[in-house]
């Protein structure tokens, strides 16, 4: 979603996704147009993705004329793709002293967001909606960030204000179907994330989310056919095995569970989450020895990790492995889930 | 002998099954089948011995199972032996299969009814039934059913109704089978070792409500006498007694002795939760319950119980209530709803036993009674309600004023065979019965049970990249609701009582008292050898625990157990003081409304007993005065800790007591007992006491 603006010389034209064309005609300026030759210079080396050539570019014309504000916007832009977001900022600062503009705010909202100021990321956001109303992204991303704060009915007007400026953003009904998940709306979620398939068919996320949110509703059977459809098409990753996982497992299907759980740990060894649940499985499969070595696992790569622990004082427990148990629930407790008290209190461990 | 417990059905299908084998004896040499190879000279000519040493086994094995009453396990041996020599009769695979039914490896009868049937399928016309008991001892519930339905009564028996009511009960008991095998009880049930069980039967497993004794009937070679019963072949019964080691295991069982143990049978049937009073079986005017006492490390004579509980029926299993003042029981006596079944009565009190009633007792028997510490739940056997076959055990809560429906303990504790006589600690932890088992040391042995409640449910994680913009994935973890855990609601109160002085136990009087309705509960004795006591506390009541000795000044403990507070073991020893100058007790029954003066009427209880103290030893002086912790004022603390003191002093003059041998006095913080740090030391601060300042 990068921008990049360009003065455009008779014919010459930024038929680059990246850029976007400003109509400033170079034969209403002045002769001298050596700033504005070394700016154009440095947004086709942008387009070539020649970043640091383009800087180059940039700080040349900066140098001749130091008022350039569409110069200090491109540099902002390509300190940005270098990742040197506090320049990047600076440069989007002087950009919008200069000149105001909704692309502007909107392009230093991404830095800061990049440097985590989500605050003042959303207010730059909130800025571009104002200035410049009519761009779905500025909307789109203040979403997402109110989103990630929790804050869902903010989340989903801005999502809605999006999908109106371009009802073919399909990022913005994907992530509008998410926030209705969140608000507990499962079928509004299914149809956008259905929408946002239809509108582009390579968001397989989507996929995953919809079949995440047909699990929530209770549909275990659609929520298969998506997480199917989806390993047809991408056999590589772990999470979706271990989702799909899950849901085997809550249709009763501990052995399909346990296999994909299996397929995850095969395709990414760390994920931690995969063997915890194949040690779930296990679990149901009464296969204590099993449960508890993968619950182990999961612990060794994440000794913070609440769950596994709880899972592995069930299967201690089942191998007649009282005070492993007890010690696994009450540290479970510690981290958080509180139920391994109980469930320690209930096992007759010492000094309960 | 010990409660024996029948399998007997309305009519004897057994009685009539061995009338039709020796009918069938005759027909068979007509319709012999191709299969079934008879103990004769044509087919056993070249071994002649052989075949005399096995004619000579069956013709044993044949004196013991036709006599009346049969004596299967006297015959099984002989026929075993026959077996060997030929193993196609179906005859004798017939009667093999008749003897394990009525031993106590029910379910090995199966194979050879099984064979029987396939050697020749008219062996006997009660064939099917007896299939039908042999698969339903396998818990093979469908096929059992099928054989069951299969085995129509013989239309020209006059017990014909019996009889099929018999096989419509056992049809009933595999589809209750069915489902209680469906869902398994979630335990572990382990051998309770080598401490307690021997190759010998050892049974009847009785414990004190914290599990550190256990004591048991055996028929071990170490039995009082050392005589044989001449009836059974076995041992006589003795009772065994075992402690917990702090390893968890049993100590090795001794032999209680006399005066418990005879030269007859002695078998245990109860034993109160602090353990210091059994209740045993001796086989007098049909069966009947003893009493004893423990005093020291003696147990005293067993004494008969009165006429309100013995019968010239059967009583054969008693119960104490945790409060020790009611007596739950069985007997056979007429007057029941069918069968054995469970009574109450108060030893104390006046009256005759009253029978639990329809919702326990059914017109089968009920058998094993006993009462959990929390003093509401009950556990019993019966071979009604939704057994799976014999006895099952039960439970059920008293609640509002009735009992609740007796739910089955399930799958795998109890079989289609009899499972009889479980106690349960007072955690609600463990449960001991016997039973017979292929792991087990020979014989039936004892068996722990540990209960792990309900299924605790795994927990999965999952994430899900919910922002398309995002790479970062939003974890979830899919939490099962929690299920409801009930834990036993008793509180065990347990330790020692010892003289402040010398250190050495006192056999204390230990009184439970409501304070709310000022009412003594109950009254334990400590043990004069250990100074041990133990009592259970059902929660919902505040407690006052007073313990008294002659000689001594009481001591009081405040327990307050709030209604559905979890399990809980307290040990709490105690320190009598004699009534010495200058000695201080805590009155920790005495409450004041928060911040005042004023006396509650749960210190009723207390404050009366110190009026008691006085009046018996009327040249006793004390100082009565108030405590409290450090937080407020120091001044404004003296003041309250002075004003309760005389609310307390002038209780005591109000009552009669002479105000010239009291005195008030308010110390604030002045005197604590405990650090301040902590609430649990500000609390032991807080207090009202007593000291003697003259006698």
């Amino acid at each position: 979603m990068r921008k990049i603006v360009a003065l455009t010389f008779g014919l010459l034209c930024t038929g680059a996704a990246h850029a976007q064309v400003d109509t400033v005609r170079a034969t209403t300026l002045p002769p001298d147009q050596l700033a504005e030759k070394l700016y154009n210079s440095g947004v086709a080396k942008y387009n070539q993705k020649s970043y640091r050539a383009a800087l180059l570019d940039f700080d040349k014309a900066l140098a001749t004329k130091p008022e350039f504000a569409k110069a200090y916007y491109n540099r902002a832009t390509t300190r940005y793709e270098l990742q040197e977001y506090q320049p990047a900022v600076q440069d989007y600062d002087h950009a919008i002293q200069l000149e105001p503009t909704g692309t502007s705010y909107f392009g230093r909202g991404q830095a800061r967001e990049a440097l985590k100021l989500r605050d003042e990321a959303e207010q730059d956001y909130t800025k571009a909606t104002e200035l410049q109303a009519g761009y779905a992204p500025a909307w789109y991303y203040r979403g997402a960030l109110r989103f990630e704060k929790a804050d869902y009915q903010a989340a989903r007007a801005d999502f809605d204000q999006a999908i109106k400026t371009d009802p073919t953003y399909a990022y913005a009904y994907h992530d509008r179907g998410s926030t209705q998940r969140q608000l507990g709306n499962y079928a509004a979620a299914i149809q956008d994330y259905t929408k946002a398939l239809v509108l582009q068919p390579d968001l397989l996320p989507a996929l995953l989310n919809r079949a995440a949110t047909r699990r929530r509703a209770g549909d275990l059977k659609a929520a298969l056919v998506d997480y199917n459809e989806y390993l047809t098409k991408k056999t590589d990753n772990a999470v979706a095995y271990s989702n799909r996982g899950a849901t085997r497992y809550e249709a009763g299907d501990y052995q399909g569970a346990a296999d994909d759980f299996s397929k995850a740990v095969a395709l990414q060894a760390g994920y931690a989450f995969a063997w915890n649940n194949r040690a779930a499985a296990y679990l149901k499969l009464e296969d204590y020895k099993k449960a508890a070595d993968d619950a182990s696992k999961a612990i060794a790569l994440n000794p913070q990790y609440a769950e596994a622990y709880l899972n592995r004082g069930h299967a201690r427990e089942m191998l007649r492995d009282a005070g492993g148990a007890c010690q696994d629930w009450r540290k479970a407790a510690e981290l958080g889930l509180e139920i391994g008290k109980t469930y320690a209190a209930n096992s007759g461990c010492n000094g309960e | 002998m010990q409660r024996p417990l029948d399998l007997r059905v309305p009519t004897s299908a057994n009685r009539w099954g061995k009338l039709a084998l020796t009918l069938c004896g005759f027909l068979l040499t007509l319709t012999t089948q191709a299969q079934n190879v008879e103990f004769s000279k044509d087919r056993f000519g070249n071994d002649k011995e052989g075949l005399k040493t096995a004619q000579r086994e069956l013709k044993e094995g044949d004196g013991w199972y036709d006599m009346d009453p049969s004596r299967y396990e006297l015959a099984l041996p002989h026929y075993l032996a026959a077996q060997k020599f030929n193993p196609d009769n179906a005859q004798l695979n017939l009667k093999i299969g008749d003897c394990y039914l009525h031993s106590g490896f029910k379910p090995k009868a199966l194979a050879y009814l099984q064979k029987a049937y396939k050697l020749n399928p008219d062996v006997d016309p009660t064939i099917h039934y007896l299939l039908g008991r042999g698969l339903h001892l396998n818990a093979r519930w469908p096929e059992a059913i099928k054989e069951y339905k299969a085995a129509q009564p013989n239309a020209s028996s006059k017990d014909k109704a019996a009889w099929a009511a018999d096989i419509q009960k056992k049809i009933k008991e595999c589809e209750n089978g069915q489902q209680l095998t469906r869902k398994p009880a979630r335990v572990f049930i382990d051998n309770a070792g080598a401490g307690v069980n021997s190759p010998y039967p050892d049974y009847g497993p009785v414990i004190s409500a914290d599990e550190s004794v256990i004591l048991f009937t055996s028929r071990r070679a170490t039995s009082t006498g050392g005589q044989k019963d001449p009836e059974t072949g076995g041992f006589f019964e003795d009772i065994y007694q075992s402690t917990r080691l702090p390893n968890g295991q049993w100590s090795s069982a001794l032999n209680l002795g006399a005066p418990i143990n005879t030269d007859g049978h002695d078998a245990t049937v109860g034993l109160s939760p602090d353990g210091q009073r059994l209740v045993v079986y001796v086989e007098d005017n049909g069966g009947d319950l003893h009493e004893s006492e423990l005093r020291g490390t003696e147990w005293r004579k067993p004494q008969k119980l009165g006429s309100r509980i013995n019968s010239r029926g059967h009583e054969s299993s008693a119960a104490y209530s945790p409060d020790g003042r009611t007596l739950y029981f069985v007997t056979d006596k007429e007057g029941g709803l069918g069968g054995r079944d469970i009574y109450r009565v108060q030893p104390e009190g006046r009256g005759p036993a009253q029978n639990l009633g329809p919702i326990i007792n059914t017109p089968y028997g009920e058998e094993g009674v006993y009462l959990h510490p929390d003093g509401k739940t009950m556990y019993f056997s019966s071979e009604g309600h939704n057994s799976m076959g014999g006895y099952d055990i039960f439970k059920s809560v008293y609640e509002n004023g009735q009992w609740g429906k007796p739910e089955n303990l399930g799958w795998p504790i109890n079989t289609p065979d009899d499972d009889v006589f479980f106690v349960i600690s007072a955690s609600g932890r463990h449960g001991y019965y016997s039973s017979f088992r292929e792991d087990g040391l020979g014989s039936k042995d004892i068996y722990q049970i540990t209960f792990l409640g309900p299924e605790k449910p795994p927990v999965l994680s999952q994430e899900d990249q919910l922002l398309a913009s995002r790479a970062q994935p939003v974890k979830e973890t899919l939490l099962a609701a929690a299920v409801p855990i009930a834990t036993a609601q008793v509180t065990i109160l347990k330790g020692t009582v010892t003289d402040d002085m010398t250190h050495q136990p006192v056999e204390a009087t230990i009184e439970v008292v409501d304070n709310v309705l000022n009412q003594t509960i109950a009254a334990f004795r400590a043990n004069a050898q250990s100074g041990r006591y133990l009592v259970s506390l059902p929660s919902g009541v505040n407690y006052g625990i007073v313990v008294r000795q002659d000689g001594y000044l009481f001591y009081s403990e405040n327990f307050d157990v709030p209604a559905g507070a979890a399990y809980a073991e307290v040990v709490k020893d105690i320190a009598l003081k004699k009534a010495d100058l200058g000695v201080k007790v805590v009155l920790n029954n005495i409450f004041f409304d928060f911040g005042k003066a004023t006396l509650r009427p749960e210190s009723t209880a207390e404050l009366e007993r110190l009026q008691k103290l006085l009046a018996e030893a009327p040249t006793l002086r004390l100082e009565i005065s108030g405590h409290t912790d450090n937080v407020g004022k120091a001044d404004y603390n003296q003041d309250l800790s002075q004003r309760r003191a005389k609310a307390v002093v002038d209780y005591l003059t109000q009552h009669g007591v002479d105000s010239n041998r009291l005195t008030a006095a308010g110390y604030g913080d002045t005197q604590p007992v405990a650090p301040n740090t902590t609430d649990g030391g500000r609390q032991l601060n807080r207090r009202t006491e007593f000291k003697i300042t003259g006698k």
